[in-house]
């Protein structure tokens, strides 16, 4: 395990935008997204989330396949690809957790290979959540917010005035070699300090308001769930807008469109939302027509029909669309309305 | 060495052949057009002219989607109020473009883009003021790249 | 506020058993401090989870669209601002209002979570009490007392309508309208603005335009944007496609401001609910502050008998582009 002062930080920052693209939180006003490193950003470390999940650098919300041109009676294609290999940093476990579910649809046959590419382009380092916060249920989905999370090449605690830095595969491992100068060997006193603020955390969190959503205690299969009476009251003050599907670090639907720009124009993947009435229009129409079938297509979606496919549930408990959504139908809201939910811990 | 600066600088300026879209009135600003034309005045073949019902038939959307598509600038013409074929319609132009106009140039868009006139049918000479006006002011400001769709080629 | 909570369901309950609406529109509290929604109530017994706080921020009026409703009799709580809204709706003609019962309710002012997160007063919040012009926040640790007007929204610190435009009854005593920041203060960040050059203000707007990912919270949560289908969601008309384009982000938001011009109250639920915060009031209030100067002074949702200062004109109206000419005043 290595260490490095908060103070040295910027440099660090530096060293790795030498030869990667770099991608931080970084504070524009009062919102906190990943965003490319530049000399001077406002790094913000202490923000427990971003507005927007890191899902945006793995799957970018706008994706183009390929450009054409036409030139004569000749139309020339040309797939694009992505340059440069990048470097995440700050991610929280919840959200790395969400990079496994999204590589169990994009990664299983048949492999999406753009996908592919991003994920093998970057490489991630996670940050230890020592300070959830009340609207966190991450535990719900057995995700441990100080833990080193499996899939981060690199990770990372903060405990004030250090930075532990734990490479965890081969990757991480070549990339912290580089970084050599900059980073130095912990001592037994870091080592015996991060083991008692782990140690602290359990308290936290059975301290916090969410501690008792259970998805697992939803009883019942997939007909029974789609054809309860639960989703006749959960859906009336939903006001279709996207928000909870687009700040949701697992939510990947997504539409591919063209763009016509006059001889030349380009193929694009984007992200599309199952609360947009045009969702998944086919020549015949739409198959949900109504905003209650939209609801109860995306909660079912992460609730049952991921977890069907893939034995998890399509949530890490992250908390963004609890704190996001403008009249808080959130999936706290419907799992507990299912009956997920448990009376001790 | 300045010598061939200023030489590539003029190169350029007249290299810029800037698109301007004009929203003209069926009733007053297109025969405008018209009357300017078998008056054989000047104005420059840059002005694309698009012919409407009224001048309120023109949306917001229509001023937008040409600055999206490669307009350098946007001119909506239509009758002088109290003129309207329609009775009313240029009243409701007024309110509505008198509100686009500071909108756009609150958004930070160059005013000179953007023009709305009062031209009739006997105004052959203001139509081609107007035309020449907003294109010389347009060619000194350089090509739009606001508001501009980056995927579109002109 | 307590005392309000109680005579609300208390008037909840006869409404629904009377038989008078079929539902009652008001909110109910989740399970988070700040965590007040829109509830439909349909039976008595339900009523007991409706509550009446500080946090009840969502207008209820936008749920009141002709087609959502169908024929059913509603009840409704509405605030200062929800009333303007419903009023505005009424006259865009999107709401029945032979249908529709509205129980006014004064508005104190509603608390900002991110304010009260900002003071980090949110660690072991259980519950906030209202007690004249003070806030107390009571946690695990004991009570804080706040002044309120330190952690209400902003746009309540502006509000001027705080008592409801318009209802069947009213609950409660009426609160004094004046408002804790000057009212002709709200334009002050527009004229901030206009005093930049056009360099400035393009750069200005473009850094938050490109933010949006295009949600359309701001347009769904909106009462002006009341229309049966949105012309953005129109798909066969292709006016704006789903990629993240600087230009398509900067269409949309200019073209969601101006099909409100006019019918827009001002009540700033549009950028409450951004979730990357950009500042839509200063489109919306620009916009207003325009109108004012050349239509004369006009507050939309005020009076639904007037029409609204886009649908209507003066035939020596003013304009913004002509100087002095035929049927202009200039500017």
């Amino acid at each position: 395990m290595k260490k490095i002062a908060k103070d040295q930080l910027a440099l660090l920052w530096e060293k790795i935008d030498q030869n990667y693209q770099l991608f931080l939180p970084i504070a524009k006003e009062k919102a906190v997204n990943f965003s490319t490193w530049k000399e001077g950003a406002e790094v913000d470390l202490d923000a427990l989330r971003t507005v927007n999940s890191p899902k945006n650098i793995i799957f970018p919300q706008t994706e183009t396949y390929l450009t054409f041109k036409k030139e004569g009676k000749k139309l020339g294609l040309e797939v694009v690809s992505r340059d440069e290999e990048y470097v995440v940093f700050g991610v929280r476990p919840c959200d790395v957790a969400s990079f496994k579910l999204l590589d169990n649809v994009f990664l299983g046959e048949p492999v999406d290979k753009f996908y592919e590419e991003n994920r093998q382009k970057g490489l991630i380092i996670s940050q230890a959540c020592l300070n959830p916060e009340e609207t966190c249920f991450c535990n719900a989905f057995a995700i441990n917010p100080e833990s080193a999370p499996v899939g981060a090449d690199v990770a990372t605690w903060d405990l004030g005035d250090l930075l532990l830095w734990e490479a965890q595969s081969e990757k991480g491992k070549a990339f912290t070699e580089a970084l050599s100068d900059l980073l130095e060997d912990v001592s037994e006193d870091d080592r015996k300090k991060l083991d008692e603020v782990k140690a602290g955390i359990k308290d936290k969190l059975e301290d916090l308001p969410l501690v008792h959503v259970a998805p697992e205690k939803i009883e019942g299969g997939l007909k029974e769930i789609f054809a309860s009476e639960v989703w006749d009251e959960l859906y009336q003050r939903c006001l279709g807008c996207g928000m909870c599907t687009y700040v949701c670090p697992t939510c990947h639907c997504y539409d591919l469109k063209d763009y016509n720009g006059n001889g030349c124009g380009e193929r694009f993947r984007c992200w599309d939302s199952c609360m947009f009435s045009d969702f998944t229009m086919m020549a015949h129409g739409n198959p949900r027509t109504t905003q209650k079938e939209r609801v109860r297509q995306r909660f079912m979606h992460k609730l049952v029909y991921y977890p069907n496919n893939y034995e998890s549930y399509a949530c890490v408990g992250c908390g963004r669309c609890t704190e996001r959504c403008p009249v808080r139908l959130d999936i706290v809201k419907v799992i507990k309305k299912l009956g997920g939910e448990r009376n001790e811990l | 060495m300045s010598v061939i600066a200023n030489n590539a600088a003029v190169k350029n300026a007249q290299a810029f052949e800037p698109l301007i879209v004009a929203f003209c009135c069926n009733w007053c600003s297109y025969a405008g057009a018209d009357l300017a034309g078998t008056s054989r005045l000047n104005y420059p073949a840059n002005i694309k002219i698009i012919r409407v019902p009224c001048s309120c038939r023109v949306n917001a959307n229509f001023v937008l989607r040409a600055f999206q598509r490669g307009a350098d600038g946007v001119i909506i013409a239509g009758c002088h109020p109290g003129d309207c074929h329609y009775m009313t319609g240029n009243y409701y132009t007024r309110r509505r473009f008198s509100l686009l106009k500071n909108l756009l140039a609150y958004v930070g868009i160059e005013e000179a883009r953007f023009k709305v006139d009062w031209i009739s049918a006997s105004e052959g000479n203001k139509f081609a003021d107007v035309m020449n006006g907003v294109l010389e002011k347009v060619h000194k400001l350089g090509p739009n790249r606001k508001l501009r769709d980056s995927r579109w080629r002109r | 506020m307590e005392k309000i909570k109680e005579e609300i369901r208390q008037i909840a309950r006869e409404a629904l058993t009377g038989k008078k609406v079929d539902i009652i529109l008001a909110w109910e509290k989740g399970p988070l401090w700040y965590d007040s929604y829109p509830a439909f109530f349909t039976k008595e017994e339900e009523v007991d989870s409706l509550t009446w706080d500080s946090f009840c921020i969502n207008n209820l009026s936008k749920y009141l669209l002709e087609e959502t409703m169908a024929d059913k009799k509603v009840g409704v709580f509405v605030k200062g601002c929800d009333a303007l809204a419903f009023n505005q709706m009424m006259q865009d003609n999107r709401i029945r209002r032979d249908n529709v019962v509205v129980y006014g309710l004064p508005c104190p002012g509603m608390i900002d979570p991110d304010k009260v997160r900002a003071k980090r007063l949110n660690r072991g919040l259980t519950e906030v009490k209202q007690s004249g012009d003070e806030l107390i926040f009571v946690t695990k640790d004991g009570e804080i007392t706040v002044p309120a007007h330190e952690v209400y929204y902003d746009k309540c610190l502006y509000c001027h309508y705080p008592n409801p435009v318009v209802y069947d009854q009213l609950i409660g005593e009426k609160v004094a309208a004046e408002t804790a920041l000057d009212r002709s203060e709200r334009f002050s960040q527009v004229e901030a603005l206009e005093a930049l050059s056009a360099e400035e203000r393009f750069a200005y707007w473009d850094s938050q335009f490109s933010k949006c990912m295009r949600c359309f919270a701001c347009r769904n949560v909106c009462p002006a944007c009341s229309c049966e289908r949105c012309t953005f969601d129109d798909d066969d008309l292709d006016i704006l496609g789903k990629a993240r384009e600087d230009s398509e982000d900067q269409f949309f938001h200019l073209i969601r401001a101006y099909h409100v011009v006019g019918r827009c109250i001002d009540c700033g639920e549009c950028s409450r609910v951004c979730p990357q915060d950009i500042p839509l009031e200063k489109l919306n209030r620009k916009l207003i502050k325009d109108i004012n100067a050349l239509y004369g002074e006009y507050q939309a949702g005020l009076d639904p008998s007037t029409k609204a200062p886009l649908v209507t004109y003066q035939l020596e109206d003013a304009d913004s582009f002509t100087a002095g000419e035929k049927g202009g005043k200039g500017t």
